[in-house]
């Protein structure tokens, strides 16, 4: 499982990008996460150019 | 039907509608170009070899060149050559004018339409679900062109494998800001501390604007902000203030595998089509999606969509550009194994004429300086040397 900051998230989907899983989808102004798909792999953590994500227990 | 109006959507839409196919160009956004995710800057040298000419309205500054500053700061070269020489664009304005072009073309378009899904039958690509106002609508298609940029999500939902990895991508962040002093040269900073496996750029943008940023290999720890917050201690950029925010992934290794299935294309920064040493990819984009645009229109005039006629657009792409930017990834890998002393010491004796040679993969005749300078950079020489990608001097 994963948690966006929305208010450190710039919206610009290298998360969406890196999700093995695709479980993030852009939308307008914000990032949509499918956490029944994460697999808590981290990629996204690691990408987001912003340090805007955490991985959730 | 076209799937992003970025420059690899638009340039695809023109072309395919120009040809005579019916194209619908759909892109989530509420306002084609915006928000940009890019740095902005386009090489002359890319623009003459894709024959790609750009409007004034969209240029925000030309670029006399660029100036190379080693990890230290305390040298730097500055190189005026057709691969440093270039424009720093509004791609607000840039972006808008292709989705233009593609509509005076002929290609109806949509806004605030994201496709959610890929439809197939018997395996071949046969439209896409739309979201549109809250709406979900399935559209069909004789060709559906994925060229939804680095989220590259619509050819992953039909099955063409283009998941970046972290390993192949750099991550980018970046300020436009107001104040910064600049004199018409993109600088580039090296070094593990300002950018690891990446750079730190100031891209002028006109008068006292520039685009500051970096973009760091997707392996490095800690995030891309934290060198950006970094870089913007410096003197430099004291009275800065930031107006625009922009970030982004960018697929800096091989373009993908596959381009093509059966009633689908992949174009642009979906497909990996970015430019390794600097990453930019504005330009391969235009490129593929004029490339791609025109192979679609000829093929639904032909009545086919299956993969083997949609390759043209693979097999032309690859014949013209694949191998340069192949070369260009050796480049890329050397340069990443290089430590802040080796660039310390290369920016030091290097001088403009030289990174010109390197960069057109012309190795041996800088050989001999670099050595005298630094012992230690035999290895990355040889490797470079050695190598069967090394393109014309060998
Ligand atoms: C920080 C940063 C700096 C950069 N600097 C430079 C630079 O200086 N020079 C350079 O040449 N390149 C640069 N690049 C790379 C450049 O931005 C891209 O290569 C270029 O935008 C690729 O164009 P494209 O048309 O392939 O994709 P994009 O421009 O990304 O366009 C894709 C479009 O698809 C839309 N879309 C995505 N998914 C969907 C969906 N499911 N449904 C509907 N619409 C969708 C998006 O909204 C977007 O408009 C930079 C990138 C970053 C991140």
């Amino acid at each position: 499982m994963i948690e966006i900051d929305r208010t450190k998230c710039a919206y610009c989907g290298a998360c969406v990008g890196v999700c093995p899983a695709m479980a993030l989808r852009l939308r307008d102004i914000y990032v949509e996460v499918y956490n029944d798909k994460c697999t808590s792999c981290g990629a996204c953590v690691r990408a987001c150019p912003m340090n805007a994500i955490e991985l959730k227990k | 039907m076209v799937v992003g109006a970025g420059p690899a959507g638009s340039s695809a839409a023109k072309h395919a509608a120009e040809g005579g196919a019916s194209v619908l160009l759909v892109d989530r956004k509420k306002e084609f170009g915006v928000p940009v995710r890019c740095g902005e800057g386009v090489g002359s040298h890319w623009l003459k070899e894709l024959g790609i000419s750009i409007s004034d309205r969209s240029v925000c500054a030309r670029i006399k060149g660029a100036k190379l500053v080693s990890p230290d700061l305390k040298s730097s070269v500055t190189i005026s050559t057709p691969e440093t020489m270039g424009y720093v664009l509004d791609r607000k304005v840039f972006d808008r004018e292709l989705a233009i072009d593609a509509a005076r073309a002929g290609a109806e378009t949509a806004l605030k339409t994201e496709v959610v899904g890929v439809t197939k039958n018997n395996g071949k690509v046969t439209g896409a679900i739309l979201e549109y106002d809250g709406k979900k609508t399935e559209v069909k298609s004789k060709i559906l062109i994925a060229a939804d940029g680095g989220e590259s999500l619509v050819a992953r939902m039909a099955g063409i494998n283009t998941l970046a990895t972290l390993y192949d991508s750099d991550f980018g962040v970046e300020y436009e800001m107001a104040n910064v002093e600049c004199e018409g040269l993109i600088e580039i900073y090296f070094g593990k501390s300002w950018a690891p496996r990446g750079y730190a750029w100031v891209f002028p943008k006109g008068e006292d604007v520039a685009n500051v940023g970096v973009g760091i290999g997707g392996m490095e720890k800690p995030n891309a902000i934290h060198y950006l917050n970094k870089f913007l201690e410096l003197d430099r950029f004291k009275k800065a203030q930031p107006v625009a925010l922009k970030a982004g992934i960018i697929p800096v290794g091989a373009p993908c595998r596959q381009l093509v299935a059966d009633g689908l294309m992949v174009v642009g920064t979906s497909a990996h089509q970015v430019d390794p040493i600097h990453g930019g990819g504005i330009c391969l984009a235009i490129d593929a999606g004029n490339i791609a645009g025109k192979v679609a229109a000829k093929c639904v005039g032909e009545g086919k969509s299956d993969a083997k006629a949609l390759s043209e657009y693979e097999k032309t792409w690859r014949s013209a550009r694949e191998k340069k930017l192949l070369r260009r990834l050796l480049l890329r890998k050397v340069l990443e194994e290089l430590n802040d002393d080796d660039y310390n010491a290369a920016i030091g004796c290097l001088n403009d004429a030289d990174v010109g040679k390197l960069l057109d993969g012309n190795y041996a005749p800088v050989a001999g300086k670099v050595l005298t300078a630094r012992p230690q950079l035999l290895r990355a020489l040889k490797a470079l040397l050695t190598s069967s990608e090394t393109g014309r001097t060998l």
